[in-house]
């Protein structure tokens, strides 16, 4: 990356903005720089951001879901990561199907709020747990068909385990199950609304070897299930526990 | 614990009050309320034949045209065949209990208008029928329509006889007519909706008959699961209260802590047992957690996908699992429940610092575990299959 990732925060409360403000000051590297804050989205456009490469969204502004306009933020430019209290799957869906890059819920921003910054500016797939929950519990019949593998390694880590128990539990290595839980992302990108972000994680996975593009199921109309495509089989089974 | 004896009547206390109570009195009225249509029909069939089709052929030479007399006859059996399905099919709508009520009424004021005059009430055999066939497609709707009907049907035959000439005779006769058949058809109506009364009181008889034996089933079975319940406390609570208080247990012993944990968690569990709430197994999961929330250990439980429900014994053996693990952790334990293919997959990550010793598993549930530095991860599957 080299440079910094400049980042501008949209929160309607000014105690969690300076929580925000204060993970991004702890970060050893000081890998990235918090360019802009506001309140609402009008504040944000009305701020005219100098080049703001992620915005830190709140879900709820002022008692109110803003997740329709993420598609205009992401017309315009922007990579959205999604910061919300909430931690309903069909939120975190429909949030991801905006266009947004990862969701972070608030119980999980100090651990994974500035890394998944990083990896939304580099176009890369984060998963965080409540993301993993959320794909577990997806049942809407075009939803992406995931191999065993990636369902196990999103279950284990939905549960709770580090990357590396999953990889131990999995008798695979780390690196693989990164690959898996990026590729179940990577999977989710390529169905439901059209959005640039969405082409960028998908280009940027085919590049890394995340995914090949003949994994890929274009696009689908959540609404349209058609019988007999791949992404509406049955949900694999998750396979025994043990190995 | 021994297991409950449910007693045979009963499916438990969640569905004490369900459909299965009210169906039986529903059925009862139900098959009261078609016997007596069935009665009406048989009414109405036979006086159209005999009383009204004897008549008609006994009068055979007087009418001026027999027939039209006939086909006016035959136009009123099919107005109560078709009333007939009605009933007995227990439609409800106004339009075709009332378009077959008109159509009687028209037959019998044609059937009249064509009879020769001053002989008209003395060869008028469809005044009854059309007023029967009234009663058999208003019998269960509102009163007032019935009377109405009847009322309609009086005014036309008077009116037929108004117009050929109205003598003082004439009026009595029509007044002996009313009294007979109208009064007739008023009384078996009136009788009918006694009946119908007299059966929902039967039901309601019958109902709460039912209700007093569910409720008395859901008791027996209520007060055996608590006897289990207080069975399992005499094998594990009861000793090291025991213990505590005879001074042979030391409250300062690590062990003794930790065997005091376990019996408060299994209490809660116990009570979370009798409550039934949908999601069992997240309440009792809660409830065992209570016991180390207390403790300072950060508990959070979280669901993935539509859970199915898990039956009993396979619920304790998981809970067990629950409270092992949960007395074990210093300060967090993530609980997960997920939907997996056949079943449920509920795991524990928390900072137990070594392995812990957990059930053996059985009633369908599968345990493993897996120690990472100070870290248990803990899996219990329980397959429906």
């Amino acid at each position: 990356m080299g440079q910094h990732v400049t980042v501008a925060v949209v929160e309607d409360h000014p105690v969690v903005t300076e929580g925000v403000a204060s993970w991004i000051r702890s970060d050893p590297g000081q890998r990235v720089e918090l360019v802009q804050t506001a309140r609402d989205l009008t504040g944000f456009q009305a701020g005219a951001p100098p080049s703001v490469d992620v915005v830190i969204l709140d879900l709820e502004l002022s008692g109110e879901l803003v997740t329709a306009q993420i598609p205009g933020l992401v017309a315009s430019g922007y990579r959205v990561v999604a910061f919300s209290g909430h931690t309903d799957p069909a939120i975190v869906m429909e949030t991801l199907d905006d266009g947004a890059h990862a969701y972070v819920s608030k119980d999980e921003g100090r651990d994974h709020l500035v890394e998944a910054v990083l990896a939304a500016a580099a176009d890369r797939p984060y998963v965080t747990r409540s993301q993993a929950r959320a794909m577990l519990a997806d049942q809407r019949p075009a939803r992406p068909a995931l191999s065993q593998q990636e369902l196990q390694a999103l279950l284990l880590w939905f549960q709770g385990m580090s990357k590396a128990s999953v990889a131990r539990r999995m008798s695979i290595s780390e690196n693989t199950v990164r690959q898996y839980i990026s590729r179940a992302r990577a999977k989710y990108a390529a169905t439901g609304r059209a959005a640039a972000s969405k082409d960028a994680l998908l280009a940027r996975a085919i590049e890394d070897g995340v995914i090949k593009p003949g994994e890929i199921t274009p696009y689908e109309s959540f609404a349209r299930a058609p019988a007999g495509q791949p992404d509406v089989a049955e949900k694999p089974s998750l396979g025994g526990p043990g190995q | 614990m021994t297991t409950a004896t449910r007693p045979v009547t009963a499916t438990g206390p969640a569905t004490a009050t369900g459909p299965a109570a009210v169906q039986p009195t529903a059925v009862l009225s139900n098959r009261y309320q078609r016997a007596f249509t069935i009665a009406v029909v048989f009414l109405v069939a036979g006086w159209h034949l005999a009383g009204a089709g004897g008549q008609l052929l006994h009068d055979r030479p007087s009418y001026s045209s027999f027939a039209f007399q006939v086909a006016m006859w035959l136009i009123m059996a099919v107005a109560i065949a078709a009333g007939s399905v009605l009933a007995l099919r227990d439609a409800s709508g106004w339009r075709l209990a009332w378009l077959i009520a008109l159509v009687a009424l028209a037959a019998s004021t044609a059937a009249a208008a064509a009879s020769p005059a001053h002989q008209m009430l003395a060869l008028n055999w469809a005044w009854g029928s059309a007023g029967w066939t009234g009663v058999l497609v208003l019998l269960r709707r509102r009163f007032a329509e019935l009377a109405w009907f009847l009322a309609a049907l009086a005014l036309a035959t008077l009116g037929v006889q108004v117009w050929d000439g109205l003598h003082r005779t004439d009026l009595a006769g029509f007044l002996a007519l009313l009294a007979w058949s109208t009064g007739a058809q008023v009384a078996v109506a009136a009788g009918v909706r006694a009946l119908n009364v007299a059966a929902d009181q039967a039901a309601a008889a019958a109902r709460s008959e039912h209700a007093a034996r569910e409720r008395q089933a859901t008791a027996e079975f209520i007060a055996a699961a608590r006897r289990g319940r207080w069975l399992a406390l005499q094998e594990s609570a009861v000793p090291l209260v025991a213990e505590l208080a005879a001074g042979t247990a030391d409250p300062g012993d690590a062990q003794v802590r930790s065997r005091c944990a376990i019996q408060a968690a299994r209490l809660r569990r116990l009570l979370a047992e009798g409550d039934e709430v949908p999601g069992s197994l997240v309440h009792e999961l809660h409830a065992s957690a209570d016991v180390a929330e207390r403790r300072g250990v950060a508990v959070d439980i979280e669901t993935a996908g539509p859970l199915p429900p898990v039956p009993g014994p396979a619920r304790r053996v998981i809970t067990d699992a629950a409270i092992s693990i949960l007395t074990a952790a210093r300060s967090q334990t993530r609980i997960t429940l997920a939907a997996v293919a056949a079943g449920i997959a509920v795991s524990f990550v928390a900072d137990t610092g070594t392995a812990v010793a957990l059930p053996a598993g059985g009633e369908g549930v599968a345990i493993q575990q897996q120690q990472d530095g100070g870290m248990l991860w803990a899996e219990v599957r329980w397959d429906s299959t």
